[in-house]
């Protein structure tokens, strides 16, 4: 017998699953009236082992993105570790291991699904990211490790934590681009924790050695101290005219955080708001997503700001609507957020003066390139 | 509450809240007292932070001769069926709709021009019963449901408190010390909760996920300021100064919190200074 709602073998007659705790119905249930519909753990697609589900199988091998098949000998689907098929949680990432996460017909794969309570290891010490809501991640450090995060994350900590800042190079133009300019640092050993307001997604990557991954600004919650720390300028802007006002906007703001990883692995946690969703594409392969909505990538995966007027045969109110779209060609891994800000200075659909394209005033304009050197290093 | 009469012969078994403590038919599913379900197991990190249970949509509770009911899950109501004679407290703009035979009257506080001063509301609004009323508050988060036994005394931090039943006294005291008050980012007043002869209902609103932790005495904890709900009144707050230093722009402070036991800390994982007017 298995747990319907996490999937954990259970022996005996049990009442409540030894894994995640929920209530185990017995085979021969009289339909508890009592239990609203609500309260029943939805069937899992866990015993699709007997009956064969059609997904999409995308072949991402090695590059640690999420899979469609199931994931037998205990190996991450999200994160690729190999580890005790016994866990419930992957030891490196959270994800749950008896939740295989399928794509959407589009190819979108949702984060993985992470169980409350779910336990990351990383060098010597462990990270409980703890509430699904707007998650907290715990940490016990080993007083050989440490890590760093930024400013307004820092939840509660232990006294003997100590904390100090990180200096970071650039901080001119940090200052410029509206980066934060210091980062904190965390000794161990001792309990701290992080968290972000908004709800959504914390995301846990492990980053191997060698392995680097661009972030969008203000998403990093924090890292551990081997992960390289790294910025660039995105040189992604466009401008808006009215009248004689011409804006410059960097919809994915001025600079782009990169993080890496050089000899030993480490784990970055990242905080986005809303669901949070992955895929992979193809060398070539490109795709359209809203500025605003991109969570990270991986650094092969180029990006250029693309506009799209849509055609119409007359204009009766004199307003040129321009989308505004971050294309993104791969080979790589890229993640939205389903939750993002509207981009200041794009068109607005209802025009008028918020308008800064278009409308009776002429003139306006707008610019976008993937110009490079424009903002020197 | 009605408890289903016992066959002969049957032990008597109880549930015990994890929660609250209170004792459940062995057929409840949900806490009768706080709503926290009681077939989930108690979500307890290593660090010692215990979840507040996350209560289910369309869960009772019962106090006094009323009933509450939480409904929705990302912005949860509280919908009460006051019974006769029961009433319940809560501040403005909380009060989601109310039937017409509800009656609202204003509850007299001492200290009326400091609280104005304070950016506490002035008025303190009791319903009284029979009659449905329902509260949510504007932001997602979690009720968290505190059933108050005889003797306890609960601060909460200004604003937070969604409703709470007549057995409960209320009062506020003054956040102690300048540097709480300036760099505390909660304001100059916390809510006081005290219980009398009988046991009460507290509910409050948390932004995020609420977590709880029981201090020994002596024991310490620092907590982001902003992310303070509430305490056992026994327990410290004492804010602190953590310099930041870089050689070059001079550094930053953080302001932390510093919890000492003994007694309970509840705190929110959200915690931007959200302003309810």
């Amino acid at each position: 017998m298995f747990c319907e709602n996490c999937g954990s073998k259970l022996s005996g007659p049990v009442n409540f699953c030894t894994g995640c705790g929920a209530r185990v119905r017995t085979l021969a249930p009289a339909p508890d009236p009592q239990m609203p519909a609500s309260t029943q753990p939805p069937p899992v697609a866990y015993q699709a082992s007997a009956a064969p589900v059609h997904v999409p199988v995308t072949n991402y091998a090695g590059r640690g993105i999420p899979v469609a098949e199931s994931h037998p000998a205990g190996k991450c689907a999200w994160c690729g570790v190999t580890f005790d098929a016994s866990q419930q949680n992957c030891p490196k990432c959270g994800a749950a291991t008896a939740m295989p996460s399928r794509p959407s017909n589009s190819g979108w794969a949702k984060l993985p699904g992470r169980k409350d309570m779910a336990r990351l290891n990383f060098g010597k010490s462990v990270c409980q990211i703890e509430g699904l809501y707007v998650p907290v991640a715990d940490m016990k450090l080993a007083p050989e490790d440490s890590v760093y995060f930024t400013h307004n994350v820092l939840l509660w900590k232990d006294p003997p934590v100590n904390i100090s800042a990180m200096p970071l190079k650039g901080a001119w133009k940090r200052l410029m681009g509206g980066l934060p300019l210091i980062m904190t640092q965390a000794q161990g050993p001792g309990h701290i924790a992080f968290s972000h307001d908004g709800p959504g997604e914390l995301i846990a990557l492990p980053l191997q050695p060698g392995q680097s991954i661009d972030v969008r600004e203000h998403l990093f919650l924090a890292a551990t101290g081997n992960i390289h720390y790294d910025w660039f300028q995105t040189n992604i802007w466009f401008q808006s005219r009215r009248g004689n006002d011409t804006e410059t906007h960097y919809p994915l703001g001025q600079v782009m955080d990169r993080f890496g990883s050089a000899q030993a692995p480490g784990l970055l946690l990242l905080h986005a708001a809303g669901n949070v969703f992955v895929r992979e594409l193809a060398p070539g392969q490109t795709i359209l997503v809203k500025p605003t909505a991109l969570v990270f990538k991986d650094p092969s995966v180029q990006m250029m700001l693309h506009f799209e007027q849509p055609a119409a045969l007359f204009n009766v109110w004199n307003t040129n609507q321009t989308y505004l779209w971050l294309r993104l060609a791969g080979p790589g891994r890229i993640a939205v957020q389903s939750v993002f800000d509207r981009i200041e200075g794009e068109s607005n659909i209802t025009g008028g003066s918020r308008n800064p394209i278009g409308g009776s005033n002429a003139g306006a304009q707008i610019v976008g390139s993937l110009l490079e050197g424009l903002f020197d290093r | 509450m009605t408890t289903p009469s016992m066959p002969a012969g049957e032990a008597l078994e109880r549930i015990q809240c994890q929660w609250c403590q209170s004792m459940n038919t062995k057929t409840a599913l949900a806490c009768q007292a706080c709503g926290a379900p009681l077939d989930i197991r108690n979500l307890v990190s290593e660090s010692g932070w215990r979840e507040a249970p996350r209560i289910r949509d369309m869960t009772e509770i019962h106090f006094g001769s009323s009933t509450c009911q939480v409904e929705g899950e990302i912005v949860p109501a509280a919908e009460i069926n006051l019974g006769a004679g029961d009433s319940i407290f809560f501040e403005h703009h909380v009060m989601l709709w109310k039937e017409e035979q509800v009656r609202l009257s204003v509850m007299p506080l001492a200290g009326g021009m400091k609280r104005v001063f304070g950016g506490m509301p002035f008025l303190i609004t009791v319903a009284t019963g029979p009659g449905r009323i329902a509260f949510s508050r504007d932001a997602s988060g979690e009720l968290v449901v505190l059933p108050l036994h005889p003797g306890m005394e609960l601060d909460v931090r200004e604003h937070a408190f969604l409703l709470s039943s007549h057995h409960i006294d209320y009062s506020f005291v003054r956040v102690k010390g300048l540097t709480n008050i300036l760099f505390g980012g909660q304001g100059m007043y916390m809510d006081r909760f005290i219980t009398t002869g009988a046991p009460g209902l507290l509910i409050l609103h948390g932004y995020g996920n609420v977590f709880e932790r029981r201090l020994a005495p002596g024991e310490s904890i620092m907590v982001e300021p902003g992310a303070f709900l509430y305490k056992d009144s026994a327990v410290q707050m004492e804010v602190e100064l953590q310099r930041l230093g870089t050689g070059l722009f001079g550094g930053t402070n953080i302001n932390l919190a510093r919890m000492t036991g003994p007694g309970r800390v509840g705190i929110q994982s959200m915690y931007v200074h959200h302003h309810t007017e």
